[in-house]
């Protein structure tokens, strides 16, 4: 009995905790460059939590991504950028204005090495933006109940390291991880993938749906590629009121 | 008046021993010159000396003496690892080094004075810094190398200036080593102590006893032949082993190479300095080597980064033979240092962000982690790798807004496309296809026609049924998609 009182002296009695009488928890926000973006979301993406940008191809979703990183790296954030398939075209970023010798670029070589970089990233601490970009990826990468080893690229097959993860150890849940992770470390981490895939460990949701494209010229005279008309909606929002939709003009350079 | 310490290892064999293999600390060891029952002990630790064993004994005989006993074969290279390790914790405090032909270490003490507060710190400081390499070491500060060593084997930490004679005085005559024959001769004199030799004059010694007696007595009171000769040092920290037997698999070379790993890192680490690069060199049972070299991304002390990478060098190229000797060579070089803003976030600090980048560089391949970098091309989708360092400018203030950006197909993926009239009209490919409903082009890109990757393509924007904007071009009468607008 005395062990279990002072158990009990140690933990709390029932009762003792009011619910309500915790102090809300003072949340810092990553700004995004955008200003109407930052208006809809309180502030911008908030820091030390998950932020999923999920959208179908030709969405917006690097274009929206690279100008997060843009304004991360004015404001003066070292930032890291995860890119198993290798598609980061450093010319289209930095005119969409990435300072290039403040981003760490990283290529795993398959979508299970890219989660495990990011989880290396966000656990070192000191960068303020991690990009976790499975853009094209086709498959679910980092599921709660573990990482599926697909949409390997052949050149992953091949190569040596990649070669022992057939034979290595199951994946240990990621997200999860991720998410501690980011939270230890007050990193933001941005994954940009075909759609929403961390579940409730995700603080933020942005869905980029049905999409205009602006072309210029018309019949008979010479057309251009203006830029796309991205709609944005917060699908899911821990910290503020989810459904609002906006409009994000993304011109070409 | 000099002032010299003397870092030394009693019994340096059987302690180089035990620091290649820990598990043989406490145990009763012996080293034999050689394999085989008739090999002749050449070192016995003291719980086999308490046992009897003594050097000289073959391995027969000890092992008849004590059942329980542990013979290993004598492993110079993992001595001479030892002596290393003991000069590198002697230069983490002083600049002036002399290494002796039998492993001890000599220092000038009056270099480390603003290091350490005292002599007696020194010692301390020496003796601490030694088990941190796995060394359990003595230490002892006097007015010259003689005095020192004695001091140091006869646990005395400082001999203050002025007290050698006092100090040398009572230790036996055994102490200096004398050759059997002038040993023989000073016995029948009775001389038995130092005190009793350095009362001698030293021109009536030699005149009968020759130069080797002159010394002995110089020696006596505290003098040395000749002053410190301070060497030269630097160069990558060495560590090695020789197996017993060969090793043909990866995991138990791996769990080799984990002990000459925390090894050198503790060496590296007395100076606070990282490895930027390790050197390995196999002996292979083929009577070759098998010698590599791996890169890190950036120094690091993490033993498990390190590991990983050595892990992924010999996955990458296996040995061709079975390997009987490890010789891990590590350079070191000093951390990056950056300085923080005061008004920009923090950023990775330079040792966390080493330790990342080599962790990276394992998982990923060294060439697939920097910085991106414009290439000086205009071959669409061009891109390269800079190393990555902290501190580089933030981005200029921009009214850019949203930016379209591509994201580049590598290699470029080839797509039929079926046209009407000339203007593209249907496309097929891989992971993508539909009909054209909007198309901008073409543009003609042409480059690097003075060299053999020349190229012409005709370019289109192309968006496509199924939703994708793409970026497509004719190339000698075949399509490809480099890019897809995102």
């Amino acid at each position: 009995m005395p062990a279990a009182v002072a158990l009990l002296d140690r933990l709390g009695r029932p009762g003792d905790i009011r619910l309500g009488s915790a102090r809300p928890e003072t949340i810092a926000y990553l700004p995004t460059g955008l200003a109407v973006l930052d208006e809809v979301l309180g502030g911008g993406l908030p820091r030390g939590r998950i932020t999923e940008l999920a959208g179908a191809r030709s969405t917006g979703r690097t274009g929206l991504a690279c100008a997060i990183a843009a304004a991360a790296t004015r404001a003066g954030e070292t930032i890291a950028w995860v890119d198993p398939a290798d598609a980061l075209e450093p010319e289209a970023a930095a005119a969409a204005g990435i300072a290039l010798a403040r981003l760490l670029w990283v290529r795993p070589r398959s979508v299970s090495d890219a989660c495990r970089a990011a989880e290396i990233l966000l656990g070192a601490g000191g960068f303020g933006l991690v990009v976790l970009d499975l853009g094209l990826s086709r498959a679910r990468s980092c599921t709660a109940r573990g990482s599926e080893v697909q949409g390997r690229t052949a050149e992953a097959e091949r190569s040596p390291h990649s070669a022992r993860a057939p034979h290595g150890p199951p994946e240990s849940p990621s997200w999860p991880r991720l998410a501690r992770a980011a939270e230890r470390t007050r990193s933001t981490l941005l994954v940009v993938a075909p759609r929403r895939e961390a579940g409730t460990f995700a603080a933020l949701g942005l869905e980029l749906g049905a999409r205009r494209v602006c072309w210029s010229g018309g019949p008979g005279r010479l057309m251009l590629l203006e830029g796309i008309d991205a709609h944005v909606t917060v699908a899911r929002s821990r910290v503020g009121r989810p459904g609002q939709a906006l409009v994000v003009r993304q011109a070409c350079a | 008046m000099p002032r010299i310490a003397c870092l030394l290892v009693p019994d340096l064999p059987i302690a180089a021993a035990c620091r290649a293999d820990p598990d043989l600390a406490g145990r009763p060891l012996a080293l034999s010159a050689g394999t085989g029952t008739h090999a002749p002990i050449v070192a016995a630790a003291a719980a086999a000396r308490a046992c009897g064993v003594r050097v000289g004994h073959t391995v027969a005989q000890a092992l008849a003496i004590a059942a329980d006993l542990v013979v290993r074969p004598r492993d110079e290279t993992a001595e001479r690892s030892a002596v290393r390790a003991l000069v590198d914790v002697a230069v983490s405090l002083a600049s002036r080094i002399e290494a002796a032909a039998d492993g001890a270490v000599f220092l000038d003490a009056a270099g480390a004075a603003h290091l350490v507060p005292s002599e007696a710190g020194l010692a301390t400081a020496l003796v601490a810094r030694a088990a941190r390499v796995g060394l359990a070491a003595r230490a002892a500060v006097g007015a010259s190398m003689t005095v020192a060593r004695l001091a140091a084997l006869h646990a005395t930490e400082v001999v203050p200036a002025g007290t050698e004679l006092g100090f040398l005085a009572p230790l036996p005559l055994a102490c200096l080593a004398p050759p059997p024959a002038i040993a023989a001769t000073l016995e029948r004199w009775g001389i038995r102590r130092l005190g009793d030799l350095a009362r001698l004059p030293v021109a009536e010694v030699a005149t009968r006893l020759g130069p080797a007696g002159a010394a002995l007595v110089r020696a006596a009171r505290g003098e040395d032949e000749r002053p410190l000769a301070p060497q030269a040092l630097g160069g990558p920290v060495e560590e090695a082993i020789d197996l017993e037997y060969a090793l043909d698999a990866l995991e138990p070379l791996l769990f080799v190479l984990r002990g000459l790993v925390e090894r050198a890192v503790a060496r590296v680490g007395l100076e606070g300095i990282g490895i930027a690069r390790l050197g390995l060199a196999l002996g292979l049972e083929d009577r070759s080597r098998d010698q590599r070299t791996v890169p890190l991304a950036a120094p690091t002390r993490d033993v498990k980064t390190l590991l990983t990478c050595l892990r992924v060098a010999l996955e990458a190229r296996p040995p061709r033979a079975a390997v009987e000797r490890v010789v891990l060579a590590a350079v070191p070089e000093a951390v990056r240092a950056a300085q923080i803003g005061l008004f920009t976030p923090p950023g990775p600090s330079p040792e966390r962000l080493a330790t990342t980048l080599a962790r990276l560089a394992a998982l990923c391949g060294a060439e697939r982690v920097g910085a991106p970098a414009v290439v000086d091309s205009h071959r669409p989708g061009a891109a390269g790798v800079a190393p990555f360092t902290l501190g580089g400018a933030p981005a200029p203030p921009s009214a850019n807004g949203c930016r379209l950006v591509v994201r580049a197909l590598r290699p470029p993926r080839p797509v039929e496309v079926f046209a009407d009239r000339g203007r593209p009209d249907f496309v097929r490919g891989e992971g993508l296809g539909g009909r054209v409903v909007g198309a901008a082009g073409p543009w003609r890109v042409v480059g690097e026609w003075w060299s053999d990757g020349a190229f012409a393509r005709d370019y289109y924007d192309l968006e496509l049924s199924d939703g994708g904007l793409y970026r497509c071009y004719r190339d000698d009468g075949r399509w490809f998609v480099d890019g897809v607008y995102d």
